[in-house]
């Protein structure tokens, strides 16, 4: 197998190692792509010096002054998040059934030009699933989130306003990750990142339902 | 298993003193600011003990408090991007000057840091620059180990690009 400088990108994700060796063969004889070979290993190598450490002498008394005046959290057991969890663990796994071809970076799959139109069908067929089961886990959500609404009504309380905050950020991470996601319908890649911020919404709720309603 | 306030009082302090130094390391790196980032750990235990109930037995303790770090942070890095017109912090606490033994593209990379996309950078700062697996930041992150490795190129890659130009004006 013959690299080329166009094959830079590909290899320094070193998904594929024949790529990889293969284009390190390139290098020794390319300056340009050796020269891009020996920055990216500069970034890993220089990482290290970014550690930040500083005294901060107040600071665990700070913290443990903060925690001794903590109400200790209630324990809840609410079943509605039992069955949310299982909507979640149920769309991931048909996430899985999705093919990862069009996602972008070193996680893209080569497709067999043979198997394309066949594959097709069956991923149609299983991100008709999935988006059927997300919108069903979108509206246990939405539910859980009516559920929390009076809470959040509260405006003297500066807990449950950083859940507002907290709430409004991870509604506009949805809408731009919605939006990314109808544009590539197939990419896995941002269905499991939409995903994700919806547990974090999910968890977010949880949370919020387990506040004291008299926490100031 | 039930646990009483000072065990639990106890627990967080040993947390800090294992877990502190790093704690703050990687909530500057993401905020950018000293002061940030000691009011982002504080509030990470604060959070971390409101919920003890809940972590206990989901995950090894230290995995969990750096989610609710980097969570934080990230939050704060949405927050801050959703206000564009916000400047970045000015630190009251600034980074002490270049030291001897600095890597040269230390200044470069810092300030390219500052400049890739939120999540990839948290990946960046746990994997390269504090040294975790990715195994342990799909846990922090609550994101699959596909993803974190994915970001991580992401991360480097638009380092790359950035640090492109200073590369070629050492050459």
């Amino acid at each position: 197998m013959n690299a080329s400088c166009s094959d830079l990108e590909a290899a320094l994700a070193g998904a594929d190692p024949v790529l990889a060796a293969a284009f390190h063969r390139h290098a020794e004889a390319c300056a340009a792509c050796r020269e891009e070979v020996a920055l990216w290993d500069s970034i890993s190598a220089a990482a290290p010096s970014l550690r930040e450490r500083w005294p901060s002498p107040g600071l665990e008394a700070r913290i443990r002054e903060a925690l001794a005046g903590e109400k200790p959290a209630r324990r809840w057991a609410w079943p509605a998040f039992a069955s949310l969890a299982a909507a979640a663990a149920f769309v991931l796994g048909l996430l899985a059934l999705l093919p990862r071809g069009q996602a972008p970076g070193p996680e893209t799959a080569s497709f067999s030009p043979a198997g394309l139109e066949a594959e097709r069908l069956i991923s149609e067929q299983a991100l008709a699933d999935v988006e059927r089961a997300q919108e069903a886990y979108v509206q246990a959500i939405d539910a859980l989130a009516k559920v929390a609404a009076p809470r959040l009504a509260d405006e003297g309380s500066a807990v449950f306003a950083a859940y507002r905050e907290k709430l409004l950020v991870l509604d506009s991470a949805i809408e731009e990750c919605r939006a990314q996601a109808d544009q590539n319908r197939f990419n896995a890649h941002l269905r499991l990142e939409l995903l994700s911020i919806y547990q974090e919404k999910q968890r977010t709720l949880e949370s919020l339902l387990r506040e004291d309603p008299h926490a100031s | 298993m039930n646990t009483t306030r000072e065990d639990r009082l106890s627990a967080f302090e040993e947390l800090y003193a294992a877990h502190g130094e790093r704690l703050k390391s990687i909530a500057f790196n993401l905020l950018r600011s000293r002061v940030d980032a000691e009011d982002a750990v504080q509030e990470a235990f604060l959070k971390a003990f409101r919920s003890w109930e809940g972590f206990k037995g989901e995950a090894g303790a230290f995995t969990w408090l750096y989610r609710i770090l980097v969570n934080a942070c990230l939050d704060e890095g949405r927050r801050r991007s959703r206000r564009r017109e916000e400047p970045e912090p000015e630190d009251p606490m600034p980074r002490e000057a270049p030291r001897e033994n600095d890597h040269p593209l230390r200044l470069a990379l810092d300030k390219a840091l500052g400049q890739i996309h939120h999540r990839p950078r948290a990946v960046f700062v746990l994997a390269e620059v504090e040294g975790f697996t990715h195994r342990e930041i799909a846990e922090m992150l609550g994101i699959p180990e596909g993803t974190s490795k994915h970001d991580l190129f992401e991360a480097k890659n638009a380092l790359r690009r950035l640090l492109r130009p200073v590369a070629e004006t050492r050459a």
